[in-house]
């Protein structure tokens, strides 16, 4: 569907399954931009850099690394220095996702303020801009 | 004993298996840790690097145009336990580790590897070797029988709504033609004893083991390191052992063996 149908103005946004294996089935032109969600584990940033080198090698448009859970500097530098040259755009580790996972609701309704959700909101805005 | 890990992506697999196999392997036993997923995860838990091709194209040898059965098989001469030896890493503690590789895209590059996989669990001898196997996030490859080597599914379970909903749609292969003997699910990421409680509520299942959330094992896992060896006082690895402990008690043996007619279903 992803492929074919014509969403006009729409903004579609999806949330794939782990790993590459949708993103090996999606063709260039159904996708504006790739956003790669990573943690700062090397396992995780191994598994990025194959999705992002996937994206770069198919040219699916603009990419975007989240590095998502960091606790501070170190784990950011950690992500940039995995994947360099990506922008890269980092959401903290936050208690409020947990505790609204826990009860089922969404964080954007739960914990408005809370810094994650700012981030994710800073993301969207970049998103949104361009 | 085989036990099959499954559940939702995140919820804790690769790391819990990776400790399971170790301790396991740590009384004695000759462990195997398979590995389902195309993408790296628990090679980092037994200490061995990503490893993109472990069993060589040579391995196998194309069916013949026109005949039956799998387009590859184990070349001739190669029975499961020799193929085991040659293509398992030896990884921590002894634990050999079972994979098909690793993919960057093009799926062609581990069709081999997977066929000679597939092979070595259906043929391995029962009363060797324990088989504890990570499968990738989901329900793809449980509800396709991709953990049919296993007698034991246990589903990782997280006291979230989204972690239940996955839970309660694996659940489902306690009535699958793979004729397991026991859908048990493990709770992991629990901040308080009642999150246990959710987990059997939620998931309508027999909870096993309840793993806590444990910060040591986020910041090793941060710098590349096993819960072993960045966090091995921890209560994760406590309740890891404790697990290990209730499966040996449990569920030893071989179960699909010892049952000739669940086995001939599956
Ligand atoms: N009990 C725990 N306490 C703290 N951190 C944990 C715990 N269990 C898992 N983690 C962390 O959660 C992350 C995901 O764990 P893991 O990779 O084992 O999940 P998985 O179910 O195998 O994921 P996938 O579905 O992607 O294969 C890792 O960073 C791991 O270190
Ligand atoms: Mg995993």
């Amino acid at each position: 569907m992803l492929g074919s149908a014509n969403f006009g103005d729409v903004l579609v946004i999806a949330d794939l399954e782990a790993g590459i294996g949708t993103l090996t089935r999606l063709d260039a032109q159904s996708i504006d931009v790739v956003v790669v969600v990573v943690e700062p584990t090397p396992r995780s940033i191994d598994v990025a850099q194959r999705a992002v080198e996937l994206a770069t090698a198919r040219e699916q448009g603009r990419l975007i690394v989240v590095a998502n859970r960091v606790t501070g500097a170190a784990d950011v530098d950690r992500v940039a220095a995995g994947l360099p040259g990506c922008e890269i755009v980092a959401v903290p580790h936050d208690p409020a996702i947990m505790d609204a996972d826990r009860r089922g609701v969404s964080p954007l309704d739960s914990a408005p303020d809370s810094p994650a959700v700012i981030a994710l909101i800073g993301l969207a805005s970049r998103l949104v801009s361009s | 004993m085989r036990i099959a890990f499954v559940g939702k992506g995140g919820a804790g697999k690769s790391t819990i298996v990776g400790t399971f196999a170790r301790l396991l392997a740590r009384t004695g036993r000759d462990v195997v840790a398979v590995d389902s997923d195309p993408m790296p995860g628990l090679s980092f838990a037994l200490g061995l690097p990503v490893i993109e091709r472990p069993i060589p194209d040579d391995a196998v040898v194309e069916k013949a145009e026109g005949t039956e059965g799998p387009r590859y098989r184990l070349r001739p001469g190669l029975d499961a336990t020799a193929a085991l030896q040659a293509y398992g890493a030896l990884g921590a503690d002894g634990v050999r580790l079972l994979s098909f590789g690793k993919t960057r895209g093009d799926w062609g590059d581990i069709i081999r590897g997977q066929h000679a996989w597939s092979q070595i669990l259906d043929e391995l001898p029962h009363d060797r070797f324990d088989l504890i196997g990570d499968l990738p996030g989901g329900t793809r490859q449980p509800m396709t029988g991709w953990s049919k080597y296993a007698d034991v599914i246990a589903i990782v379970v997280e006291p979230t709504a989204k972690s239940f909903a996955t839970a309660r749609r694996l659940s489902s292969l306690r009535d699958s033609k793979w004729a397991y003997h026991h859908v048990v699910a493990v709770a992991n990421r629990i901040s308080e004893p009642a999150d246990t409680v959710t987990v059997a509520q939620r998931s309508g299942l027999r909870v096993v083991g309840a793993m806590p959330f444990d910060e040591g094992v986020a910041s090793a896992d941060r710098l590349g390191m096993a819960p072993l060896d960045g966090a091995p006082d921890g209560p994760f690895v406590a309740a890891v052992a404790a697990l290990v402990e209730y499966c040996v008690a449990r569920f030893d043996g071989s179960l699909k063996s010892q049952n000739p007619i669940k086995e001939a279903v599956a």
